[in-house]
């Protein structure tokens, strides 16, 4: 079970994105957990996360939530924009896939 | 062009950075997050205290019994939403020091009421709610960053008494904040011994005049919300959420004006203020998201040819009806594209205008002080922040139209462009 946590901010445009997340995990039979929070609530939500992405609108939070995810051993990355614009779940699942190795 | 946007990204993504990590700024905009709830269940009973026509079918003693009885929704949460907002920021600035957030909580919302007079026209052992309301919001974010500031500072100086090993958790943490929160609050209680030798009298009287009488004057003006809404969508245009980033510097003066406008609304008396919270919610961003998308969207609907629009529309039309619009944004792209970055920054300056010079004269009524969701669709927000008014949903309509105007013959050459790109592909 991996669990992908991702972060805008309000939790909103991300959680179109859980949605095609999930289905694409569906397509691949993978057992995955994966929520959209708001930037506010990113940092206690870390440590049940094996995996945090940012919306690329709040890039310039990156150092915040790394520094923060240090403590986790949580890795932290900013989404593609093409992809967070097509909200394209197969993509970022990869990535996520791809970061907790 | 595009040395130029480089460097401009590398001048904004710093200023975004400095903005949302300072320790204020974020303590503030999550303060006013908690507050956010209670503020929203006021704002719902204010639309239902006030449906329309109500007043023409009821008597006027049960139409004056029915407010009352709702009265007290908005009362006890959206008239002082400057208590929750106090209790909010102390929370959250201790909280980031890793200091007992709650106690930070409770110790701005005293030294708060420490500065506030407890007097009203001769009668004592009274609380104005206008100073813990909107005439209290500056005082109040000064008081609570202050007071966190101090206690955290005393907590971690070790000013605390120790317990003996074996004092359960709980009694040992109630007197180790003990020694901290006495010496801020001795602090507060000397600033208002004081100020009450000086001219202004109170603390809350001297910041109400000095501060935030001319910020929230200056703020309510016309070119300083041009500036924020231009701000904003410059920082969208860089793909930085702009709000996030404007919105820590600007929503203490909104709020401030929006809370003047919903007094003023209860009263039944004129309305003060054009521009506050919802001028900007509902007005701009509530149509559509950020850049008020949602006539893009239309228009993609009616004139979009290639299949990359198309599929925009169909992905983006949805969310963007609740005002989520990071699909149009990041999609069609709107981010560092140089044919939109024009109607993207003209359409709401455009829409600031006729909004603004719509209420000033008079032809809609300026919103009513009612909170009302970001992620409320547009027509029925328009409706609702202007106190039931229909005329309200009405200019968001126009609104709509105008940016379609702006953005069609952009969106046209976008869309042509496309079009050639996949029918040269296949």
């Amino acid at each position: 079970m991996k669990n992908i946590l991702l972060a805008c901010s309000s939790g909103m445009s991300t959680s179109l994105l859980v949605s095609k997340m999930e289905e694409a995990a569906a397509a691949q039979n993978l057992e995955v957990k994966i929520w959209a929070v708001g930037q506010d609530k990113a940092i206690a939500d870390m440590e049940k996360a094996d995996v945090l992405l940012i919306g690329p609108q709040m890039r310039f939070m990156k150092k915040k939530f790394e520094t923060a995810a240090k403590d986790f051993n949580v890795p932290v990355d900013v989404i593609d924009p093409v992809a967070y614009g097509r909200v394209d779940g197969k993509a970022v699942l990869a990535k996520a896939l791809e970061l907790i190795g | 062009m595009n040395k130029f946007m480089d460097f401009l990204e590398r001048v904004l993504l710093p200023i975004a950075d400095k903005l949302n990590n300072n320790r204020y700024l974020s303590a503030l905009r999550d303060g006013f997050m908690v507050a956010l709830p209670l503020i929203i269940f006021g704002s719902i009973f204010v639309v239902i205290a006030n449906f329309p026509f109500l007043d023409k079918f009821l008597s006027e003693d049960a139409y004056a019994a029915y407010q009352n009885a709702l009265g007290p929704a908005s009362a006890a949460t959206l008239s002082i939403m400057g208590i929750f907002v106090i209790i909010g920021i102390g929370y959250k600035l201790t909280e980031h020091y890793g200091v007992d957030a709650i106690y930070g909580g409770v110790v701005a919302l005293a030294a708060f009421l420490i500065l506030t007079p407890q007097v009203l026209e001769g009668v004592s052992g009274v609380i104005p709610t206008s100073s813990i309301g909107a005439e209290g919001m500056f005082l109040g974010i000064f008081t609570a960053f202050i007071s966190a500031e101090l206690y955290r500072f005393f907590v971690q100086k070790n000013l605390t008494i120790k317990m003996p090993a074996g004092v359960p958790g709980a009694v040992s943490r109630s007197f180790s904040a003990l020694i901290p929160i006495t010496l801020t609050l001795s602090v507060f209680l000397v600033i208002r011994i004081i100020f009450s030798y000086t001219p202004f009298d109170t603390v809350q009287n001297f910041i109400y005049t000095v501060i935030q009488q001319p910020l929230t004057v200056l703020g309510s003006g016309l070119p300083a919300t041009l500036i924020a809404v231009l701000l904003i969508q410059i920082f969208w245009f860089f793909g930085l959420h702009g709000q996030i980033i404007i919105n820590s510097v600007f929503d203490p003066i909104w709020y401030a004006l929006n809370d003047e406008n919903l007094q003023a609304f209860q009263a039944g008396t004129e309305l003060p203020n054009i521009v506050t919270k919802q001028f900007i919610d509902t007005f701009l961003v509530g149509m559509g998201g950020s850049g008020m998308t949602l006539a893009v969207v239309i228009l993609i609907f009616m004139i979009g040819k290639s299949r990359q629009l198309k599929e925009l529309g169909k992905l983006g039309g949805p969310a963007g009806i609740f005002n989520v619009n990071e699909p149009i944004i990041f999609g069609l792209p709107i981010i560092m594209n140089p044919i939109i970055i024009i109607p993207w920054l003209i359409a709401p300056v455009v829409v600031t205008i006729i909004t603004y010079y719509a209420m000033s004269i008079g032809l809609v009524p300026p919103p009513a002080g009612i909170i009302v969701p970001w992620t409320t669709p547009p027509i029925l927000s328009g409706f609702l922040a202007t106190g039931n008014a229909w005329q309200g949903a009405v200019l968001q309509m126009f609104n709509i139209i105008v940016v379609g105007i702006i953005w069609w013959p952009f969106l046209k050459v976008l869309d042509k462009n496309y079009y050639e790109n996949e029918a040269k592909g296949e």
